[in-house]
Protein backbone atom coordinates (compact mmCIF):
# COMPACT_ATOMS: atom_id res chain seq x y z
CA UNK A 1 0.00 0.00 0.00
CA UNK A 2 1.44 3.38 -1.19
CA UNK A 3 1.10 5.85 1.97
CA UNK A 4 0.76 9.35 0.03
CA UNK A 5 3.18 11.94 0.91
CA UNK A 6 1.26 14.80 3.10
CA UNK A 7 -1.07 12.65 5.00
CA UNK A 8 -2.74 13.45 8.05
CA UNK A 9 -4.97 11.03 10.32
CA UNK A 10 -7.60 11.82 13.43
CA UNK A 11 -7.95 10.20 16.24
CA UNK A 12 -11.00 8.90 15.07
CA UNK A 13 -9.28 7.48 12.25
CA UNK A 14 -9.84 9.08 9.43
CA UNK A 15 -7.10 10.00 7.06
CA UNK A 16 -7.00 14.02 4.89
CA UNK A 17 -4.66 14.92 2.04
CA UNK A 18 -4.96 18.81 1.26
CA UNK A 19 -4.33 19.24 -2.71
CA UNK A 20 -5.22 22.88 -4.25
CA UNK A 21 -7.75 23.56 -1.72
CA UNK A 22 -9.53 20.57 -1.53
CA UNK A 23 -9.44 17.86 0.65
CA UNK A 24 -9.77 14.27 0.24
CA UNK A 25 -10.81 12.57 2.96
CA UNK A 26 -10.73 8.72 3.96
CA UNK A 27 -10.52 6.02 6.20
CA UNK A 28 -6.87 4.49 7.53
CA UNK A 29 -5.82 1.46 6.72
CA UNK A 30 -5.48 0.69 10.36
CA UNK A 31 -8.78 1.74 10.88
CA UNK A 32 -10.00 -0.69 7.74
CA UNK A 33 -7.65 -3.51 9.19
CA UNK A 34 -9.75 -3.55 12.24
CA UNK A 35 -13.12 -3.58 10.53
CA UNK A 36 -12.31 -6.88 8.10
CA UNK A 37 -14.51 -7.00 4.90
CA UNK A 38 -16.63 -3.87 3.96
CA UNK A 39 -20.18 -4.85 2.43
CA UNK A 40 -21.96 -1.41 2.71
CA UNK A 41 -21.44 2.36 2.76
CA UNK A 42 -23.42 5.41 3.20
CA UNK A 43 -22.36 8.48 1.74
CA UNK A 44 -23.47 11.93 2.38
CA UNK A 45 -25.04 14.17 -0.87
CA UNK A 46 -22.42 16.81 -2.76
CA UNK A 47 -23.48 19.87 -1.58
CA UNK A 48 -24.11 19.45 2.23
CA UNK A 49 -21.47 20.92 4.96
CA UNK A 50 -20.26 19.23 8.16
CA UNK A 51 -18.46 20.28 10.86
CA UNK A 52 -15.49 19.01 12.33
CA UNK A 53 -16.08 15.86 14.93
CA UNK A 54 -20.03 15.61 12.96
CA UNK A 55 -20.99 11.75 11.40
CA UNK A 56 -21.29 12.36 7.62
CA UNK A 57 -20.75 8.74 7.17
CA UNK A 58 -21.64 4.92 8.18
CA UNK A 59 -19.59 1.77 7.19
CA UNK A 60 -20.36 -1.51 7.64
CA UNK A 61 -18.39 -4.01 7.49
CA UNK A 62 -19.98 -7.83 7.72
CA UNK A 63 -19.76 -7.61 11.40
CA UNK A 64 -21.07 -4.24 12.62
CA UNK A 65 -21.33 -0.43 11.74
CA UNK A 66 -19.49 2.03 12.70
CA UNK A 67 -19.41 5.90 11.92
CA UNK A 68 -17.18 7.78 9.99
CA UNK A 69 -16.67 11.50 11.38
CA UNK A 70 -15.66 14.81 9.59
CA UNK A 71 -11.75 15.69 10.36
CA UNK A 72 -12.05 19.34 9.26
CA UNK A 73 -15.15 21.47 8.99
CA UNK A 74 -16.34 22.26 5.29
CA UNK A 75 -18.49 21.78 2.22
CA UNK A 76 -18.81 18.47 0.43
CA UNK A 77 -17.58 19.15 -2.96
CA UNK A 78 -17.64 15.15 -4.74
CA UNK A 79 -18.73 11.85 -3.50
CA UNK A 80 -16.75 8.22 -4.30
CA UNK A 81 -19.95 7.10 -5.66
CA UNK A 82 -17.82 4.00 -7.04
CA UNK A 83 -17.90 2.84 -3.48
CA UNK A 84 -21.42 2.74 -3.07
CA UNK A 85 -21.65 -0.40 -5.69
CA UNK A 86 -18.14 -1.28 -4.46
CA UNK A 87 -17.35 -0.77 -1.13
CA UNK A 88 -14.79 -3.86 -1.36
CA UNK A 89 -12.23 -1.39 -2.92
CA UNK A 90 -11.80 0.36 0.63
CA UNK A 91 -10.31 -3.11 1.71
CA UNK A 92 -8.23 -3.11 -1.10
CA UNK A 93 -6.28 0.10 -0.66
CA UNK A 94 -7.46 2.63 1.87
CA UNK A 95 -5.55 5.12 0.72
CA UNK A 96 -6.88 5.56 -2.90
CA UNK A 97 -10.31 4.70 -1.43
CA UNK A 98 -11.13 8.55 -0.76
CA UNK A 99 -14.66 8.95 0.30
CA UNK A 100 -15.25 12.29 0.51
CA UNK A 101 -13.49 15.79 -1.64
CA UNK A 102 -14.18 18.59 0.98
CA UNK A 103 -14.06 22.34 0.51
CA UNK A 104 -12.38 22.99 4.23
CA UNK A 105 -14.03 26.20 6.17
CA UNK A 106 -10.62 26.82 7.64
CA UNK A 107 -8.11 23.67 6.83
CA UNK A 108 -5.14 25.63 8.84
CA UNK A 109 -6.79 25.98 12.17
CA UNK A 110 -8.57 22.28 11.73
CA UNK A 111 -5.43 20.38 10.96
CA UNK A 112 -3.70 21.71 13.80
CA UNK A 113 -5.32 18.66 15.87
CA UNK A 114 -4.29 16.33 13.52
CA UNK A 115 -1.83 13.48 13.42
CA UNK A 116 1.29 12.89 10.81
CA UNK A 117 0.77 9.24 9.03
CA UNK A 118 4.37 8.11 11.49
CA UNK A 119 2.76 9.93 14.55
CA UNK A 120 -0.46 8.43 14.18
CA UNK A 121 0.73 5.08 13.81
CA UNK A 122 2.51 5.41 16.70
CA UNK A 123 -0.89 6.49 18.30
CA UNK A 124 -2.59 3.39 17.65
CA UNK A 125 -0.04 0.44 17.75
CA UNK B 1 -11.70 -4.45 25.32
CA UNK B 2 -10.33 -7.80 26.63
CA UNK B 3 -10.28 -7.83 30.46
CA UNK B 4 -8.24 -9.86 32.50
CA UNK B 5 -11.01 -12.66 33.20
CA UNK B 6 -11.61 -13.90 29.60
CA UNK B 7 -10.42 -17.60 29.70
CA UNK B 8 -8.16 -18.07 26.98
CA UNK B 9 -8.71 -21.89 24.91
CA UNK B 10 -5.39 -24.49 24.64
CA UNK B 11 -5.25 -22.99 20.75
CA UNK B 12 -4.95 -19.08 22.10
CA UNK B 13 -1.30 -19.40 20.49
CA UNK B 14 -1.91 -21.07 17.76
CA UNK B 15 -4.86 -17.98 16.76
CA UNK B 16 -1.97 -15.33 17.73
CA UNK B 17 0.68 -17.48 15.23
CA UNK B 18 -2.75 -17.29 12.39
CA UNK B 19 -2.63 -13.36 13.25
CA UNK B 20 -6.63 -13.78 14.15
CA UNK B 21 -8.41 -10.85 15.23
CA UNK B 22 -9.47 -11.47 18.79
CA UNK B 23 -12.39 -10.51 21.04
CA UNK B 24 -14.07 -11.52 24.17
CA UNK B 25 -17.05 -13.84 23.80
CA UNK B 26 -19.08 -15.24 26.52
CA UNK B 27 -16.24 -15.01 29.11
CA UNK B 28 -13.99 -16.22 26.45
CA UNK B 29 -10.90 -14.59 24.10
CA UNK B 30 -11.87 -16.11 21.31
CA UNK B 31 -10.64 -15.39 17.41
CA UNK B 32 -13.38 -13.71 15.40
CA UNK B 33 -11.31 -13.49 12.07
CA UNK B 34 -8.21 -14.93 10.55
CA UNK B 35 -7.93 -13.60 6.74
CA UNK B 36 -11.91 -12.14 6.39
CA UNK B 37 -14.94 -13.09 7.29
CA UNK B 38 -16.38 -13.86 4.17
CA UNK B 39 -13.41 -15.84 2.56
CA UNK B 40 -13.72 -17.95 5.60
CA UNK B 41 -17.66 -18.51 5.12
CA UNK B 42 -17.18 -19.70 1.61
CA UNK B 43 -14.16 -21.55 2.29
CA UNK B 44 -16.54 -23.34 4.95
CA UNK B 45 -19.49 -23.28 2.33
CA UNK B 46 -17.87 -24.84 -0.49
CA UNK B 47 -14.18 -27.24 0.80
CA UNK B 48 -13.75 -27.07 4.89
CA UNK B 49 -13.43 -24.31 7.57
CA UNK B 50 -11.91 -25.63 10.97
CA UNK B 51 -13.14 -23.71 14.34
CA UNK B 52 -11.95 -23.54 17.37
CA UNK B 53 -15.38 -24.02 20.10
CA UNK B 54 -13.42 -25.29 22.87
CA UNK B 55 -15.18 -22.34 24.62
CA UNK B 56 -18.39 -24.85 24.50
CA UNK B 57 -19.49 -26.55 27.69
CA UNK B 58 -19.76 -30.26 28.04
CA UNK B 59 -21.96 -32.07 31.13
CA UNK B 60 -22.00 -35.68 31.80
CA UNK B 61 -25.23 -37.52 33.27
CA UNK B 62 -24.83 -40.29 35.06
CA UNK B 63 -26.98 -42.62 37.72
CA UNK B 64 -29.94 -44.77 37.97
CA UNK B 65 -32.46 -41.85 36.97
CA UNK B 66 -30.29 -40.71 34.26
CA UNK B 67 -33.12 -41.11 31.43
CA UNK B 68 -36.18 -40.03 33.32
CA UNK B 69 -34.27 -36.89 34.83
CA UNK B 70 -33.52 -35.85 31.22
CA UNK B 71 -37.12 -36.43 29.64
CA UNK B 72 -37.37 -33.79 32.60
CA UNK B 73 -35.78 -31.30 32.04
CA UNK B 74 -36.02 -31.06 28.22
CA UNK B 75 -39.21 -31.38 26.23
CA UNK B 76 -38.28 -34.07 23.82
CA UNK B 77 -38.92 -37.68 24.53
CA UNK B 78 -35.12 -39.56 24.86
CA UNK B 79 -36.01 -42.97 25.27
CA UNK B 80 -35.52 -44.03 21.50
CA UNK B 81 -32.34 -42.50 21.77
CA UNK B 82 -30.10 -45.05 20.65
CA UNK B 83 -26.54 -45.66 21.97
CA UNK B 84 -24.55 -43.49 19.86
CA UNK B 85 -27.07 -41.59 18.82
CA UNK B 86 -27.74 -37.18 19.10
CA UNK B 87 -30.62 -34.92 19.42
CA UNK B 88 -31.24 -31.57 19.87
CA UNK B 89 -33.21 -30.10 22.84
CA UNK B 90 -33.74 -27.29 24.55
CA UNK B 91 -33.65 -26.62 28.45
CA UNK B 92 -36.86 -24.98 29.66
CA UNK B 93 -37.34 -23.13 32.97
CA UNK B 94 -40.33 -23.42 34.62
CA UNK B 95 -42.01 -20.51 32.87
CA UNK B 96 -41.21 -22.45 29.42
CA UNK B 97 -38.32 -19.59 28.16
CA UNK B 98 -35.00 -21.17 27.56
CA UNK B 99 -32.69 -21.44 29.78
CA UNK B 100 -30.39 -22.62 26.61
CA UNK B 101 -30.54 -24.74 23.97
CA UNK B 102 -28.45 -28.14 23.66
CA UNK B 103 -27.47 -31.31 22.07
CA UNK B 104 -27.84 -34.59 24.13
CA UNK B 105 -26.03 -37.61 22.96
CA UNK B 106 -26.91 -41.03 24.44
CA UNK B 107 -23.12 -42.15 25.73
CA UNK B 108 -24.00 -45.21 27.27
CA UNK B 109 -20.97 -47.69 26.18
CA UNK B 110 -19.00 -45.24 24.57
CA UNK B 111 -18.56 -42.82 27.67
CA UNK B 112 -17.18 -45.27 30.44
CA UNK B 113 -19.48 -44.60 33.61
CA UNK B 114 -21.64 -41.93 31.71
CA UNK B 115 -24.94 -42.29 30.32
CA UNK B 116 -25.38 -38.94 28.38
CA UNK B 117 -23.19 -36.17 27.30
CA UNK B 118 -24.53 -32.82 26.71
CA UNK B 119 -23.08 -29.85 25.17
CA UNK B 120 -23.98 -26.72 26.53
CA UNK B 121 -23.01 -23.11 25.29
CA UNK B 122 -20.00 -21.55 26.29
CA UNK B 123 -21.95 -18.30 28.04
CA UNK B 124 -24.98 -20.37 29.47
CA UNK B 125 -22.66 -22.85 31.55
CA UNK B 126 -23.13 -20.94 34.78
CA UNK B 127 -26.78 -21.53 34.44
CA UNK B 128 -26.97 -24.71 32.77
CA UNK B 129 -25.22 -26.47 35.76
CA UNK B 130 -26.77 -24.54 38.77
CA UNK B 131 -30.38 -25.50 37.58
CA UNK B 132 -29.41 -29.33 36.44
CA UNK B 133 -27.83 -29.52 39.73
CA UNK B 134 -30.95 -28.02 41.29
CA UNK B 135 -33.55 -30.50 39.75
CA UNK B 136 -31.11 -33.19 39.62
CA UNK B 137 -32.16 -33.66 43.22
CA UNK B 138 -35.69 -35.15 43.04
CA UNK B 139 -33.46 -38.13 40.81
CA UNK B 140 -30.85 -40.91 41.47
CA UNK B 141 -28.74 -38.87 38.97
CA UNK B 142 -25.50 -36.77 38.84
CA UNK B 143 -24.59 -34.04 37.19
CA UNK B 144 -20.80 -33.47 35.95
CA UNK B 145 -19.71 -30.10 34.62
CA UNK B 146 -16.63 -31.62 32.58
CA UNK B 147 -16.08 -27.94 30.57
CA UNK B 148 -12.88 -27.29 31.40
CA UNK B 149 -11.96 -30.49 30.94
CA UNK B 150 -12.25 -30.63 26.72
CA UNK B 151 -10.93 -28.33 23.76
CA UNK B 152 -13.27 -28.99 20.84
CA UNK B 153 -13.00 -28.24 17.49
CA UNK B 154 -15.41 -28.46 14.78
CA UNK B 155 -14.46 -29.15 10.99
CA UNK B 156 -17.36 -28.49 8.36
CA UNK B 157 -17.72 -28.13 4.81
CA UNK B 158 -17.97 -30.76 2.54
CA UNK B 159 -14.30 -31.50 1.97
CA UNK B 160 -14.37 -32.20 5.82
CA UNK B 161 -15.20 -36.34 5.70
CA UNK B 162 -12.06 -36.79 3.59
CA UNK B 163 -9.84 -35.08 5.93
CA UNK B 164 -11.50 -37.56 8.58
CA UNK B 165 -10.57 -40.14 6.38
CA UNK B 166 -6.90 -38.97 6.02
CA UNK B 167 -6.89 -38.97 9.61
CA UNK B 168 -7.59 -42.30 10.39
CA UNK B 169 -11.28 -42.81 10.12
CA UNK B 170 -12.58 -44.38 6.94
CA UNK B 171 -15.50 -42.91 5.37
CA UNK B 172 -17.29 -46.06 6.19
CA UNK B 173 -16.78 -45.86 9.47
CA UNK B 174 -17.25 -42.25 10.31
CA UNK B 175 -20.74 -41.59 12.34
CA UNK B 176 -23.50 -40.86 10.44
CA UNK B 177 -25.35 -37.43 10.94
CA UNK B 178 -26.66 -36.86 14.25
CA UNK B 179 -24.09 -39.90 16.09
CA UNK B 180 -21.14 -39.53 17.66
CA UNK B 181 -18.30 -42.23 18.00
CA UNK B 182 -15.23 -42.70 20.01
CA UNK B 183 -12.46 -42.91 17.75
CA UNK B 184 -8.06 -42.41 17.50
CA UNK B 185 -8.08 -39.21 15.13
CA UNK B 186 -4.47 -39.18 13.95
CA UNK B 187 -3.71 -41.44 17.86
CA UNK B 188 -5.81 -39.12 19.59
CA UNK B 189 -8.64 -40.55 21.56
CA UNK B 190 -11.83 -37.98 20.32
CA UNK B 191 -15.32 -38.18 20.43
CA UNK B 192 -16.03 -37.74 16.92
CA UNK B 193 -19.75 -36.36 16.48
CA UNK B 194 -21.45 -35.84 12.86
CA UNK B 195 -22.91 -32.63 14.08
CA UNK B 196 -22.03 -28.74 13.72
CA UNK B 197 -23.54 -24.75 13.51
CA UNK B 198 -23.38 -24.41 9.48
CA UNK B 199 -26.01 -26.12 7.70
CA UNK B 200 -23.01 -28.34 6.04
CA UNK B 201 -21.82 -32.04 6.27
CA UNK B 202 -19.14 -31.80 9.08
CA UNK B 203 -17.91 -33.20 12.89
CA UNK B 204 -17.90 -31.93 16.32
CA UNK B 205 -14.44 -33.39 17.46
CA UNK B 206 -14.06 -33.19 21.86
CA UNK B 207 -11.20 -34.23 23.10
CA UNK B 208 -8.44 -33.46 25.94
CA UNK B 209 -7.00 -30.16 25.87
CA UNK B 210 -3.37 -31.86 25.12
CA UNK B 211 -4.34 -32.94 21.86
CA UNK B 212 -5.63 -29.72 20.86
CA UNK B 213 -2.87 -28.29 18.76
CA UNK B 214 -1.39 -31.18 17.48
CA UNK B 215 -5.24 -31.96 16.34
CA UNK B 216 -5.46 -27.99 15.29
CA UNK B 217 -1.95 -28.25 13.08
CA UNK B 218 -2.77 -31.60 11.65
CA UNK B 219 -6.43 -31.10 9.78
CA UNK B 220 -4.97 -27.32 8.75
CA UNK B 221 -2.05 -29.21 6.92
CA UNK B 222 -4.53 -30.17 4.40
CA UNK B 223 -4.75 -26.67 3.11
CA UNK B 224 -3.31 -27.12 0.10
CA UNK B 225 -5.21 -30.93 -0.27
CA UNK B 226 -8.56 -29.96 0.45
CA UNK B 227 -7.89 -26.40 1.10
CA UNK B 228 -9.47 -25.79 4.71
CA UNK B 229 -9.23 -22.67 6.45
CA UNK B 230 -8.97 -22.09 9.98
CA UNK B 231 -12.58 -19.99 10.28
CA UNK B 232 -13.23 -17.40 13.15
CA UNK B 233 -16.72 -16.59 15.41
CA UNK B 234 -17.10 -13.58 12.51
CA UNK B 235 -17.98 -16.60 9.84
CA UNK B 236 -19.85 -18.96 12.13
CA UNK B 237 -22.46 -16.57 12.36
CA UNK B 238 -23.15 -15.65 9.05
CA UNK B 239 -23.08 -19.58 8.45
CA UNK B 240 -25.04 -20.08 11.21
CA UNK B 241 -27.41 -17.07 10.06
CA UNK B 242 -27.88 -18.67 6.93
CA UNK B 243 -28.90 -22.05 8.19
CA UNK B 244 -31.38 -20.82 9.78
CA UNK B 245 -29.87 -22.05 13.48
CA UNK B 246 -30.81 -19.65 16.16
CA UNK B 247 -28.21 -18.07 18.88
CA UNK B 248 -29.17 -18.22 22.76
CA UNK B 249 -29.07 -14.77 23.50
CA UNK B 250 -30.82 -13.61 20.22
CA UNK B 251 -32.96 -15.66 19.12
CA UNK B 252 -33.78 -17.48 22.66
CA UNK B 253 -34.07 -16.35 25.59
CA UNK B 254 -35.57 -16.73 29.21
CA UNK B 255 -39.30 -15.35 28.02
CA UNK B 256 -39.31 -16.97 24.93
CA UNK B 257 -40.68 -20.67 24.09
CA UNK B 258 -39.79 -22.93 21.80
CA UNK B 259 -42.86 -22.45 19.65
CA UNK B 260 -42.65 -18.85 19.99
CA UNK B 261 -38.45 -19.12 19.06
CA UNK B 262 -40.13 -20.96 15.92
CA UNK B 263 -38.27 -24.45 17.05
CA UNK B 264 -41.63 -26.10 16.95
CA UNK B 265 -40.37 -29.06 14.50
CA UNK B 266 -38.42 -30.00 16.95
CA UNK B 267 -41.22 -30.25 19.83
CA UNK B 268 -43.02 -33.70 20.24
CA UNK B 269 -47.00 -33.49 20.46
CA UNK B 270 -47.19 -36.32 22.70
CA UNK B 271 -44.88 -36.73 25.93
CA UNK B 272 -46.92 -38.22 28.71
CA UNK B 273 -44.52 -37.50 31.11
CA UNK B 274 -44.14 -33.89 33.23
CA UNK B 275 -41.38 -31.61 31.86
CA UNK B 276 -40.31 -27.89 33.00
CA UNK B 277 -42.58 -25.68 31.15
CA UNK B 278 -44.81 -28.41 29.73
CA UNK B 279 -48.35 -26.58 29.99
CA UNK B 280 -47.05 -23.56 27.65
CA UNK B 281 -44.75 -25.32 25.37
CA UNK B 282 -47.34 -27.87 24.92
CA UNK B 283 -50.42 -25.73 24.67
CA UNK B 284 -48.40 -23.82 22.16
CA UNK B 285 -47.34 -26.83 20.38
CA UNK B 286 -51.10 -27.90 19.65
CA UNK B 287 -52.55 -24.58 18.91
CA UNK B 288 -54.43 -24.46 22.53
CA UNK B 289 -52.28 -21.72 23.68
CA UNK B 290 -51.92 -18.44 21.74
CA UNK B 291 -47.86 -17.43 20.95
CA UNK B 292 -47.28 -13.85 22.79
CA UNK B 293 -44.40 -13.25 20.27
CA UNK B 294 -42.92 -14.91 17.06
CA UNK B 295 -39.61 -15.49 15.58
CA UNK B 296 -39.09 -14.48 12.28
CA UNK B 297 -36.44 -14.85 9.00
CA UNK B 298 -36.20 -12.08 6.79
CA UNK B 299 -34.70 -10.64 4.07
CA UNK B 300 -33.89 -6.97 3.56
CA UNK B 301 -35.37 -5.12 0.53
CA UNK B 302 -32.93 -1.98 0.51
CA UNK B 303 -29.61 -2.62 0.90
CA UNK B 304 -29.25 -1.39 4.79
CA UNK B 305 -27.94 -4.01 7.25
CA UNK B 306 -30.67 -4.83 9.69
CA UNK B 307 -28.60 -5.30 13.42
CA UNK B 308 -29.37 -6.75 16.55
CA UNK B 309 -31.56 -4.68 18.74
CA UNK B 310 -33.01 -2.55 15.29
CA UNK B 311 -36.26 -1.91 15.98
CA UNK B 312 -38.67 -3.67 13.26
CA UNK B 313 -42.39 -2.26 12.18
CA UNK B 314 -45.23 -3.54 10.25
CA UNK B 315 -47.52 -0.64 8.96
CA UNK B 316 -45.34 1.93 10.50
CA UNK B 317 -46.03 0.72 13.78
CA UNK B 318 -43.47 -0.47 16.22
CA UNK B 319 -43.83 -4.80 16.19
CA UNK B 320 -40.77 -5.96 17.35
CA UNK B 321 -36.86 -5.96 17.11
CA UNK B 322 -34.54 -7.43 15.33
CA UNK B 323 -32.45 -10.65 16.94
CA UNK B 324 -29.23 -11.19 14.56
CA UNK B 325 -28.69 -9.90 11.40
CA UNK B 326 -25.94 -9.43 8.50
CA UNK B 327 -25.11 -9.87 5.03
CA UNK B 328 -25.34 -13.20 3.47
CA UNK B 329 -22.28 -13.85 1.20
CA UNK B 330 -23.93 -16.96 0.05
CA UNK B 331 -27.17 -15.23 -1.26
CA UNK B 332 -25.24 -11.55 -1.61
CA UNK B 333 -28.49 -10.24 0.40
CA UNK B 334 -28.67 -8.94 3.50
CA UNK B 335 -30.71 -11.48 6.03
CA UNK B 336 -31.52 -11.80 9.59
CA UNK B 337 -34.58 -12.83 12.31
CA UNK B 338 -36.58 -10.51 14.27
CA UNK B 339 -38.89 -11.09 17.20
CA UNK B 340 -42.48 -9.80 16.31
CA UNK B 341 -44.66 -9.24 19.82
CA UNK B 342 -48.07 -10.43 18.87
CA UNK B 343 -49.62 -8.24 21.91
CA UNK B 344 -50.45 -4.87 20.14
CA UNK B 345 -51.15 -6.12 16.39
CA UNK B 346 -54.50 -6.30 14.78
CA UNK B 347 -55.83 -10.08 15.12
CA UNK B 348 -55.95 -10.61 11.34
CA UNK B 349 -52.47 -10.00 11.00
CA UNK B 350 -51.34 -12.00 13.58
CA UNK B 351 -53.48 -14.62 12.21
CA UNK B 352 -51.80 -14.13 8.70
CA UNK B 353 -47.89 -14.01 10.89
CA UNK B 354 -48.90 -17.45 12.38
CA UNK B 355 -50.35 -18.98 9.09
CA UNK B 356 -46.77 -20.60 7.90
CA UNK B 357 -48.33 -20.59 3.94
CA UNK B 358 -49.04 -17.34 4.50
CA UNK B 359 -46.65 -15.50 6.26
CA UNK B 360 -43.65 -15.70 3.72
CA UNK B 361 -43.33 -12.73 1.88
CA UNK B 362 -45.08 -10.23 4.60
CA UNK B 363 -43.98 -6.52 4.36
CA UNK B 364 -41.89 -4.97 7.85
CA UNK B 365 -39.43 -2.22 7.73
CA UNK B 366 -36.29 -1.94 10.19
CA UNK B 367 -35.17 0.77 11.33
CA UNK B 368 -31.68 1.71 10.47
CA UNK B 369 -30.34 4.94 11.78
CA UNK B 370 -33.65 6.51 12.17
CA UNK B 371 -34.93 5.72 8.55
CA UNK B 372 -37.08 2.78 7.84
CA UNK B 373 -35.99 0.60 5.28
CA UNK B 374 -38.17 -2.33 3.48
CA UNK B 375 -37.51 -5.90 4.48
CA UNK B 376 -39.89 -9.46 3.96
CA UNK B 377 -40.76 -11.94 6.28
CA UNK B 378 -38.78 -14.97 4.68
CA UNK B 379 -38.51 -19.07 4.34
CA UNK B 380 -35.76 -20.62 6.83
CA UNK B 381 -32.97 -21.60 6.21
CA UNK B 382 -32.14 -18.76 3.80
CA UNK B 383 -29.64 -21.42 2.22
CA UNK B 384 -30.27 -25.26 1.65
CA UNK B 385 -28.52 -27.21 4.40
CA UNK B 386 -25.94 -29.87 2.85
CA UNK B 387 -25.80 -32.31 5.70
CA UNK B 388 -25.18 -36.03 4.81
CA UNK B 389 -27.66 -37.96 5.73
Amino acid sequence: MNIPDGILCSKTHEWVLEEDGCVSVGLTDWAVEQLGDIVFIELPEAGSTFNKDEVFSTIESVKAASEIYMPISGEIVEVNEQLINSPELINDDAFSAWLIKVKPQDFQQDSQGLLEYDDYKDEVQ
Amino acid sequence: MTTMTDKKTSLYDEHIKLNAKMVPFGGWIMPVQYEGIIKEHHATRNFAGLFDVSHMGEVYIKGKDSLEFLEYIVPQNLSQLKEGQAIYCQLPNKEGGLIDDLIIYNAKNIIEDVDYLIVINASRIDFDVPFMEKEAQKFDVKVINKSDDFSMLALQGPNSQYIIDKMGVNIDNQPEFFTFKKVLLDDCPVFLTRTGYTGEDGFEIIFEHKYASKLWNKILSYKDEFMVVPVGLGARDTLRLEAGLPLYGHELNENTTPLESSLGFFIPKEKEKDYNGKKLILGQKLNQIPLRRKLFAFIMEDRQIARNGYEVYIDNKKAGIVTSGAPSPTLGKNIGFCMIEFENLPSDLVAKLNNIKENIGTKIQIMVRNKLYNARIAKKPFVKKNYKK
